[in-house]
């Protein structure tokens, strides 16, 4: 099919790309020694008179992030743009500057009018330069032979299918993974554990699968089928598991922890990305769908340059290129080529991580230390994702000067979260931003002037309100908000479907390597291309585009040697508690070895030959006897292998903050299974978000400040009035929106980078600005501490006792009952023991009105004791 | 070696605490360490460790002004500044502002100091300036994430959880990072990223987005998020634990051997202590009269930063090994006449008092009180009185725990405007707070995503020179 064009842009204050920023090197027509003289007798003196002071490396500073000193820092220009553009006056904005339109410099006055003329003459003639001739070319200490013995390590060989030696496990196994890892026992002389009991089994499979405890009825079923056929039991729950949709709300989620998925940029300003929670239902929906991985890798890098059937599609491929936008960003960064630079870097970081685990980040500055990456290799990538835009959006303001556009969708979804804006509720917001930018024009002139505002509203005789500072301050951030408003819709007040995602930029262009990696040192320019150690033959990229689609298709193509083993790891490290190799996201010679080398090979063949699918892969997993190895204890075999690496026994694993949440509503019977719509954060809109929720300036406070007293005793002009309503948003202060108790599950609460909920942040939830390939378990008082005194888990429990209470009259059988839900078992005689001395000891301390009231109480008790214990969150 | 035996040095190791407390161990750390048999290892993350070497300082008061102080209003004396007053400063077209107050040499050292610090003069032999700082970021955020992390692009730890890192906790009872007052929205700057979570810090003070330094003259606000139980009382809660732990000892009876069901064992004894602990901590009221006055307790404008200064002092003394506090507001880019004197009175008593506090209780010489903004100020003037960012050189000072006091380091231009003599960048300033604590910051690693990271990432130099 053809490709359709973008239906609509917002106009949310463009970032200029400088697409005709740096010329190629090779192809350009030499200088002329005319054309040298006159820069060297006219322009280079002129540059060093009126502008090195403050525009040049040496100077003083780099002001406004624009160096003069180099052909390439002329032509890249600073924060405003291009200061260069060759043949054109118009868009060169030191022409603009220097004749005093727009941008006046220098400051102090104008150059004298035959230097300008020089200066008209000059760009006009092309801007010839002879300064980048004689560029920095660095050298890499890789050299080829290095490239091409790093090709012999064996993450970087294709993976091969060994044979199994022949009697390996053959007593014991059930599949050929199974006898794989008995192969490693016959070596090691280990004697296996026993299968662990099918009570166990089930939460294993439930948990793991989807991340829910077994329901009173899967657990019935599995118990009664597993004492005939336990390969049937496990078949038949594996089965339904697979189709129900939390199993890409489970699965999903370990994806969102490499793809440091969250709503918000983190950093200083932490501002929202109300857009994002479409990625993260992608990721789920693709997870349901069982999309090869192989595809779904290739949506994420270049979804948006793959044909699409039709809008449902399409509208799919482009929201997978939110993988690539949503990292987290300085959007306080002044200078658009170092804000871009870490983009980019962040980009090539986190893929190659996630999806290669090799960190290729590392040869940003320098050639990298393990791996052969030569620095050139980081940025041949690099000139990938400089030809591309990446759009998060945003509404420029102080906290956010790197704003950029979205992504309007083909078709819009059902799922905004947005109300319409009526025709009249539109024309008022329209009227009132331009009203406060005039405003904003005047307070910035008194601010200049040092004075009080002329024509802003002032003041019932109060001078503080009338500080131009915090006037200026104010109305930028209404701006912003108003802009954001307003674009959030059509023309017609109907809120836009938007996607974060990436384009390809409007012309491609190699990167310059950059030296130690600082923007301001470029040195020669590097063809866009891949690693070379993971490549056979030099890749040409064409001429016209990022390149990004070859790569996508690079990385899932089954030639590659990495992409299927650090999936299948992923899967493997999620079910067995361990990965075969260790850290996940580094199969580089500085990571461990794998533990079970032609296992790995098996499982990734076996992986790339079922289609990618992930979900067959999960399948024959969890239905290997390895999957069900007993973690018991036992003190001669875990003696003779502390670590687990023959796989002898099972992992107890810790449950992870979703889990041990959703488990709380589930067993309490207040779980909300649906899905919401959109996200609480996409709710906020564009805004900075504070501890509390969304720090946006409520409609009206510029006139309160101006008319009433700021608070009692400060001197700060109601500047700490401005502040706390910017914390709040007018809302009572000390409700956090994050805690706002819901039913959903974990996997859609707001992920904001520096206001995690609770419940994620105590119980090491995966940093959202890293790649988290496995996450901490860590016991902490913190921890304790939610559980005994959060008001969500005292709701969780009373509403777990009430349903005891419907359950039965009996008060013993209410115990066992709350035994079996919670840990889906009945409880010994020594728990009951200690169950009852605990109703003894607590009634007394207990206040009550009524019995029922008392053995409510009580009872809610013991359901978060149940919650609290360890056996809660340890699954053996 | 036998994990039984494992157990009892755990035990026997802490002294009758468990320090499986905040067991940070995963499964796979913990046989490791059983494995290895490797002393170090066998302590939960936040036993007490010995340092590289023999250290002056066992902990840190960290006086976080946010906003960028004026240094040449305050410990940058610059008379060429008056002299050359209304000329245009280095920078660009704005006019030299001098100080509008005088400066004073102080104490036997001499240190030049303005009369904004009238009891902080007092205390100036102990004071060690460094009057050459300059760091990577001339904006807020960023430059305050560079003080505290190293690094304005990556996420990483902050250099409480590098401390705490190395060095571990002194107290069963209380958490070994608190950051008082903390900044609303700067999380990362107490994280501890690739770290294990128990090195965070953990946030006093800010009930619910409010922040008690702001709230002056009033009640102050202290609050450790879930620290209370609504409904039931302590004995009740009690109980309940008990019935836990019951269950938990079961389980590990059952199961053997599980670092894990130990650390969650653990966990609920800190933090039922806790409960009790950092409530006394920050109950400050049973403190003395003058103990209160001399931190200006009790007087409108002193009494925030008061509190947490003495409850700074009480934190330390209870053995946490690093306190943060957050003064803010110092970000002046107008009405420097009016503010900043305001600013510097909430603070001067109160530091005073710490110092002289910390001095009589003997603990300022293995204490390191530092004081300091992400950046200072231009010498040059803005919006009539105010004055601009300036991160190419400013002052910061450190006291106790083994620095030169009375001592200046390092000098600006004539004018204050960048660092030029004996220049300290952030990377130093913590080479050197970390050398003051016995470490090495080329030791102090910590190896995640294939490398081994450190707070001064490549560089940073100890400042020798200020070592007492």
């Amino acid at each position: 099919m053809t490709r359709l064009v973008i239906a609509a842009w917002t106009v949310v204050a463009l970032v200029t790309w400088t697409s005709s920023a740096t010329q190629g090197d090779e192809g350009e027509p030499p200088l002329s020694v005319d054309q040298i003289q006159f820069f060297e007798s006219k322009i280079r003196p002129a540059l060093i008179e009126h502008c090195y002071r403050c525009h040049s490396a040496d100077g003083s500073s780099i002001r406004g992030g624009l160096a003069v000193d180099s052909r390439d820092g002329l032509l890249a220009g600073g924060e405003s743009g291009s200061a260069i553009v060759p043949e054109n006056l118009d868009e060169s904005l030191l022409w603009n500057a220097i004749t005093y339109q727009d941008l006046r410099m220098p400051p102090g006055g104008r150059m004298p009018q035959t230097v300008i003329d020089d200066f008209k003459t000059w760009i006009e003639m092309g801007a010839p330069d002879p300064r980048a001739r004689t560029g920095v070319v660095i050298h890499s200490k890789v050299t080829a032979e290095d490239i091409e013995q790093g090709k012999q390590f064996w993450s970087f060989r294709p993976p091969v299918q060994k044979d199994i030696p022949e009697s390996a496990g053959l007593d014991w196994a059930d599949s050929t993974i199974d006898r794989w890892v008995a192969d490693g026992w016959r070596e090691a002389g280990t004697i296996p554990a026993a299968d662990c009991e099918p009570e166990s089994l089930v939460r294993r499979l439930t948990f793991d699968l989807v991340g829910l405890p077994p329901t009173p009825l899967q657990q019935q079923a599995f118990l009664t089928t597993s004492k005939r056929d336990i390969d049937k039991a496990i078949a038949d729950l594996v089965d339904e598991l697979l189709e129900q949709p939390q199993f890409g709300e489970r699965w999903g989620r370990h994806w969102l922890d490499i793809a440091r998925y969250a709503e918000s940029s983190g950093k200083e300003s932490d501002s929202t990305f109300p857009h994002a929670w479409r990625y993260r239902n992608y990721v789920i929906r693709s997870f349901n769908q069982d999309k090869p991985y192989n595809r779904f890798v290739m949506e994420q890098v270049a979804g948006d340059l793959l044909p699409a059937a039709d809008d449902a599609q399409w509208n799919e491929h482009l929201i997978a290129t939110g993988f690539l936008a949503l990292g987290p960003k300085s959007l306080t960064e002044q200078n658009p080529r170092q804000f871009q630079a870490d983009l980019v870097d962040e980009q090539v970081d986190t893929l190659s991580r996630v999806v290669l685990g090799v960190s290729v980040g590392c040869a940003r500055c320098h050639d990298h230390k393990f791996d052969p990456i030569p620095q050139s290799d980081y940025y041949a990538m690099a000139g990938i994702f400089q030809s591309t835009q990446t759009l998060y959006g945003g509404s420029r303001s102080l906290r956010n000067r790197q704003p950029s556009d979205l992504i309007a969708l083909p078709s819009a979804d059902r799922d905004s979260a947005q109300k319409p804006l009526t025709r009249t509720e539109l024309d008022a917001l329209r009227q009132e931003l331009k009203e406060r930018e005039a405003q904003l024009v005047e307070a910035r002139r008194a601010q200049r002037a040092g004075t009080r505002p002329e024509g802003t509203p002032t003041s019932n005789g109060n001078p503080r309100a009338a500080n131009p500072v915090l006037n200026a301050a104010l109305l930028d951030q209404l701006i912003s908000q108003l802009n954001a408003r307003i674009q959030s819709v059509d023309g017609q007040g109907k809120p836009i479907s938007f996607c974060m995602g990436v384009q390809d930029a409007s012309q491609a262009r190699n990167a310059r390597l950059l030296v130690r990696g600082e923007i301001e040192q470029p040195a020669q320019e590097v063809p866009r291309g891949f690693l070379q150690v993971l490549t056979n033959a030099p890749v040409s990229l064409p001429k016209n585009g990022s390149g990004r689609l070859e790569l996508a298709r690079w990385l899932a193509s089954s030639d590659n040697p990495l992409t299927a083993r650090v999936m299948v790891n992923r899967i493997w490290q999620h079910l067995i508690g361990q990965g075969i190799v260790r850290e996940p996201d580094n199969f580089g010679a500085s990571g461990p070895s794998p533990t079970h080398p032609e296992l790995l090979d098996h499982l990734a063949i076996e992986f790339m030959e079922n289609g990618w699918s992930i979900k067959r892969m999960v399948r024959s997993i969890v239905q290997s006897r390895v999957y069900r190895l007993a973690s018991t204890y036992d003190e001669q075999r875990f003696n003779a292998d502390p670590e687990n690496r023959a796989l002898a026994r099972g992992n107890a694993k810790r449950l992870d903050a979703e889990a041990i949440r959703d488990a709380m509503l589930s067993v309490s019977g207040q779980l909300e299974m649906s899905p919401p719509k959109a996200s609480l954060i996409a709710s906020f809109g564009s805004a900075p978000i504070g501890p509390n929720g969304p720090m946006t300036l409520p409609p009206g406070l510029i006139s309160a400040l101006n008319s009433t007293k700021s608070t009692a005793g400060t001197t700060d002009d109601g500047a700490s009035m401005m502040r706390s309503a910017m914390r709040t948003g007018g809302r009572n202060p000390n409700v956090n929106v994050f805690e706002i108790v819901n039913y959903h599950r974990s996997v859609y609460l707001p992920i904001a980078r520096n206001s995690l909920p609770r419940v994620l942040d105590a119980f090491d939830f995966a940093e959202p600005s890293l790649v988290v390939g496995v996450r901490e378990t860590s016991n902490t008082a913190e921890q304790a501490l939610y559980m005994l005194n959060n008001p969500f888990v005292l709701e969780m429990s009373d509403s777990l006792a009430r349903r005891l209470v419907q359950h039965t009259q009996d008060p013993r059988e209410r115990v066992v009952q709350a035994f079996r839900l919670v840990y889906g078992r009945e409880p010994t005689s020594h728990e009951m023991a200690a169950v009852q001395q605990f109703f003894r000891k607590a009634t007394g301390e207990t206040k009550a009105n009524k019995r029922e009231e008392l053995v409510f109480l009580l009872l809610s008790q013991l359901c978060q004791s149940l919650f609290s214990s360890a056996e809660f969150r340890i699954l053996n | 070696m036998n994990p039984l035996t494992r157990r009892e040095v755990l035990r026997q190791a802490s002294a009758g605490f468990g320090y499986l407390a905040f067991a940070g161990l995963s499964t796979l750390e913990a046989s490791r360490a059983m494995a290895f048999q490797d002393s170090e290892n066998l302590k939960h993350p936040l036993a007490p460790k010995s340092p590289h070497f023999a250290a002056s300082a066992k902990r840190v008061i960290f006086l976080c002004m946010q906003g960028g102080p004026s240094h040449v209003d305050t410990f940058d004396y610059k008379p060429e500044l008056t002299s050359d007053a209304g000329k245009t400063g280095r920078g660009g077209n704005r006019k030299l502002m001098p100080s509008p107050w005088k400066f004073q040499q102080q104490g036997e050292g001499g240190l030049w100091i303005s009369e904004l610090f009238p009891e902080l003069s007092k205390q100036a032999d102990h004071l060690c300036l460094i009057r050459s700082m300059h760091c990577d970021q001339p904006i807020h955020p960023r430059a305050m994430t560079q003080m505290h992390t190293g690094n304005a692009q990556f996420v990483r730890p902050s250099l409480g959880a590098w401390t705490l890192y190395g060095l571990g906790s002194e107290n069963e009872s209380l958490p070994g990072f608190i950051a008082l007052n903390p900044q609303p929205t700067g999380s990362q700057n107490y994280g501890s990223a690739f770290l294990p979570a128990v090195y965070q810090g953990t946030k006093v003070g800010r009930a619910s987005g409010r922040r008690f330094g702001m709230n002056r003259g009033q009640e102050t606000q202290t609050s450790v998020p879930d620290l209370s139980n609504p409904r039931v009382s302590r004995q009740a809660q009690r109980h309940q634990i008990d019935l836990i732990q019951s269950l938990n000892q079961q389980k590990l009876r059952r199961d053997g051997v599980d670092p894990n069901v130990e650390g969650i064992i653990e966990s609920y004894e800190l933090a039922f202590r806790m409960q009790d602990t950092l409530p006394e901590l920050m109950a400050i009221e049973g403190e003395t009269e003058k103990t209160l006055s001399m931190y200006g307790i009790g007087d409108g404008e002193t009494d925030a930063f008061g509190r947490q200064c003495l409850m700074a002092r009480r934190f330390i003394e209870a053995g946490v090994r690093f306190v943060e506090l957050t003064h803010g507001n110092w970000d002046h880019h107008q009405r420097l006449r009016d503010q900043l004197p305001t600013n510097c009175r909430e603070i001067d008593k109160p530091i005073a008092g710490l110092l002289a506090d910390l001095e009589q209780r003997g603990l300022l010489q293995d204490t390191l009180v530092v004081w300091g903004g992400e950046f200072g100020r231009t010498p040059d003037a803005q919006n009539g009185d105010g004055r601009d960012h300036n991160h190419k050189g400013y002052t910061t000072w450190m006291a106790g725990g083994g620095v030169r006091g009375g001592f200046s380091y390092g000098a600006t231009d004539e004018h204050g405007g960048e660092a030029i003599e004996n220049k300290c960048h952030i990377h130093d300033w913590h080479a050197t707070m970390l050398h003051l604590l016995g470490l090495d910051h080329e030791q102090l690693t910590y190896r995640y995503a294939g490398r081994n990271f450190r707070l001064t990432d490549v560089y940073g130099t100890v400042v020798r020179e200020i070592l007492a």
